[in-house]
């Protein structure tokens, strides 16, 4: 059973389309990436799943019901603004959180500690928020959304403004929530992280989805383009879509550049290359990544999308 | 979402306002400028309180009766106010039956010369505080007797042989002596008196009025006594004509002090309430302001908001809200009773006929309901005005006009019932909700009837509900729109509760 399954899910702020039918769904244990940019509806769907904001039409199942507070105590949520009491303690921070999520103060306390442990802020538990450090609030920002063991943890673009350090500490905790069954939802532009952790990505475009799959999937769906050395003429190999020849090296022998038809993989040609005899000297095949996915499916950089959507937003 | 749960999330957050207010140095600040301002002000009046007698010397050169006559005057008024003083003290222990037919035992009255006479016939003091001794129960303090308003002493030698310019001079000298025992006050009765009507006065400080009249008026009965004589009027004919004066009758309703004393000490606690609502209303509401503005300015509310609705969250702002108000005025309320016990009954005195019409228990239950009602009311203004604004300052721009319309008409109310006035304004005033809990609770001291008590009681209900649901959707939709300033097309939208 899939831990959240939105169906046809419709948003419309004053006229602006933010969500656009949109329909995925996740399923316990799995890192999913919600990619796109700042504009892209990501925030929206995931408030939607909270029951912050209500949808205008369509369908949100989390846990099989539909979204309301009930489900807090089995959801974390980090939202992309970060920010808290600049008066309370770390522990306090924590603990008060961990209550309006249905824990007892006990039980709260002793995640918090270890959480902080983990993170290693455990001195600084009774440190006020305020004197902290921006890095260290945010792991006890993190800390927060984790005290409850969430079953559906949802990160909204969490890695923004984390130091490496603090970015490899995250991943792990993502990994670590996956590998305890938890489902992982987390939003982001930027692609290496996607790449490392997701087991399943959408790509998002102005509300609407487009591209949902797994990370060879995504590949998939770009042409590969590899770089072949032979005597023979490669542009006519079926499954090719397109190839350049480079200078002759020596003896007649030719570099090619070859673009495969999107969906064929460079092993056909490979296949089809032994098959009927064709000699080959060198065989180097470039796989798409997710950024040249993006940019190819979105139609603009990741990393300046956000802004760019943002503009046309406000 | 369950009920328990909710309920949950609403404690939570109230308590967690509470305890951020409690850790706010302006609480308890405020918290404590109150009593101590009250503990100081008697300090205060103390010292400014001169209590040392003003020492006056009169030099009468005329050889005539006019310094005994200004002696004997004022003696005559410092025992008719310590026959007062007296009489108010039996009064208020009830030891009339030391000796009931004693002046001193007869209340309400103004003091003849004939009361003063009998008193002093008696034994003075003394002889009054003998008797009382007799019957007073234990627990009861001693009378303590006001030091009299002047003492008379002989001039120094040097002032009364000085003569001509040379008075003047060496009474200034007197004066700028700075010694405890010289006179503050020199009267000059020159030898021609009274062929020469003129008196001189010399004063260290700004004499006050009533020594002034008081000499005059005796001087000229003197004057008038001796000019009369100089006519050939018999003395006692003299004396007839100079005290044949009207008899004024002074009628005014029971008990004593008049209508208007009465309804000022039975207002003193109704006010009190209303002022001390507004004041801690203001309080609370800004730091609750603050808290709002903090959880906006930080983005702290994302994170709040998956934990739990809106409506709590306001709900629970608005509990906290009301707690911090209330211990204010529970601590107020106690540090009152501690003055009232420390001081030995003497404020309980005053306060006794204060809280006489705010004593039964219907009153009380509706203080309660005014008071929290009020709160409630007037919170929930914080509650929509934080949710709106970005920063305190942003904040500014909503309270003003807020604050303006809540204090006006209260500052007239004020003083409209302080001046006994129940017309139309204060009619106006209690029917709108805004400020009925204020205007019902002034009002209770005058006396309002129970109609116009439930009457505006039900309708501040019943907007207080109207208000939330309302507040509840502007907070609802107004959280997370951060940035632009809401038009007021927007806020009445969201007031709508068009879905955002």
């Amino acid at each position: 059973m899939s831990v959240l399954e939105v169906s046809n899910l419709v948003k419309r702020f004053d006229g602006v389309l933010a969500v656009d039918d949109l329909s995925f769904s996740v399923a316990p244990g799995e890192i999913f990436g919600f990619l796109g940019g700042n504009g892209a509806g990501k925030t929206t769907t995931l408030r939607m799943v909270l029951d912050i904001i209500r949808p205008t039409s369509g369908n949100i199942q989390v846990f099989g019901s539909a979204p309301g507070r009930r489900n807090t105590q089995a959801i974390g949520f980090l939202p992309e603004e970060r920010g808290l009491y600049a008066g309370m303690s770390a522990i306090d921070t924590i603990i008060y959180f961990g209550r309006l999520k249905g824990m007892d103060t006990g039980t709260a306390r002793r995640r918090g500690m270890d959480l902080l442990a983990r993170f290693d802020l455990a001195d600084r538990a009774k440190s006020d928020i305020g004197d902290m450090s921006k890095g260290m609030a945010q792991k006890v920002q993190l800390a927060t959304s984790l005290v409850n063991d969430p079953e559906l943890l949802m990160l909204d673009e969490p890695f923004s403004g984390l130091d490496p350090v603090n970015q490899g500490l995250l991943e792990n905790e993502i990994l670590r929530a996956s590998e305890r069954g938890a489902a992982v939802i987390f939003s982001t532009h930027v692609m290496q992280h996607a790449e490392r952790l997701c087991d399943r990505l959408l790509l998002l475009k102005k509300g609407s989805k487009r591209f949902e799959g797994t990370l060879e999937e995504a590949r998939a769906a770009l042409p590969a383009r590899l770089i072949a050395s032979a005597k023979e003429d490669l542009s006519r190999i079926p499954g090719v879509a397109r190839a350049a020849s480079g200078d002759g090296i020596e003896d007649g022998w030719h570099d090619w550049t070859l673009y495969l038809e999107p969906g064929v993989p460079a092993a056909d040609v490979l296949e089809h290359c032994t098959a009927n005899g064709i000699a080959l000297r060198r065989w180097d095949e470039h796989k798409p990544s997710l950024h040249d996915v993006f940019v190819r499916m979105v139609g603009e950089d990741p990393a300046g999308a956000g802004k760019a959507n943002q503009e046309i937003a406000a | 979402m369950n009920r328990s749960a909710s309920m949950n999330g609403i404690l939570l957050v109230a308590a967690r306002e509470i305890r951020q207010i409690l850790k706010m140095k302006s609480f308890w600040l405020t918290l404590l400028i109150l009593p101590v301002a009250f503990a100081l002000g008697p300090i205060f009046t103390e010292t400014l309180n001169d209590d040392e007698p003003t020492r006056v010397a009169v030099v009468d050169r005329s050889g005539g009766g006019a310094a005994e006559a200004l002696e004997a005057r004022f003696a005559m008024e410092d025992t008719q106010w310590l026959l007062r003083d007296l009489s108010r003290y039996v009064q208020r222990y009830d030891l009339e039956s030391a000796d009931p037919e004693a002046p001193w035992a007869q209340f309400d009255r103004w003091y003849t010369g004939a009361d003063i006479a009998a008193f002093e016939a008696a034994g003075g003091l003394d002889a009054a505080l003998a008797k009382i001794d007799a019957v007073r129960p234990e627990g009861v303090p001693e009378f303590e007797a006001d030091a009299p308003d002047y003492a008379f002493a002989p001039a120094p030698a040097a002032l009364a042989s000085a003569q001509g310019d040379a008075f003047g001079d060496e009474a200034r000298a007197l004066f700028d002596a700075d010694d405890d025992t010289a006179p503050e006050i020199v009267v000059l009765i020159g030898e021609t008196y009274p062929e020469d009507p003129r008196i001189q006065l010399f004063s260290a400080d700004q004499p006050r009025g009533s020594f002034v009249s008081t000499m005059q008026e005796v001087l000229t009965v003197d004057l008038r006594a001796r000019l009369l004589a100089a006519q050939g009027v018999s003395p006692a004919e003299a004396a007839a004509v100079q005290s044949a004066a009207p008899v004024i009758a002074v009628d005014t309703p029971p008990p004593g002090g008049g209508a208007r004393e009465t309804l000022l000490v039975r207002s003193i606690v109704p006010l009190a309430l209303a002022y001390i609502l507004m004041m801690s209303l203001m309080l609370s509401g800004s730091w609750m302001l603050q808290g709002s503005v903090e959880e906006r300015s930080n983005k702290l509310l994302e994170s709040l908001l998956a934990c739990i609705r809106p409506e709590d969250l306001m709900y629970g702002k608005l509990l906290g809200s009301l707690t911090v108000g209330l211990l204010m005025i529970l601590v107020w309320g106690a540090c009152a009773g501690v003055a009232a016990y420390a001081t030995q009954g003497a404020i309980a005195d005053l306060i006794r006929p204060a809280l006489e019409p705010v004593s039964s228990p219907g009153i009380i239950a509706a203080i309660l309901f005014f008071f929290i009602a009020g709160y409630i009311l007037i919170s929930a203004l914080f509650v929509a005005i934080g949710a709106m604004v970005d920063s305190m300052s942003e904040a500014q721009g909503y309270l003003m006009p807020v604050l303006l319309l809540i204090l006006l008409p209260i500052t007239f109310l004020i003083q409209a019932i302080l001046a006994g006035n129940s017309g139309w304004m204060v009619q106006v005033l209690t029917w709108v909700p805004l400020w009925t809990p204020f205007t019902v609770m002034a009002r209770l001291g005058m006396g309002i009837e129970w109609w116009e008590m439930v009457g505006s009681g039900i309708l501040l209900a019943v907007t207080i509900v109207l208000e939330l649901v309302l507040i509840g959707r502007l907070f609802r939709a107004s959280l997370l729109s951060t940035g632009q300033k809401p038009s007021l097309k927007k806020i009445v939208e969201r007031f709508r509760g068009t879905p955002a």
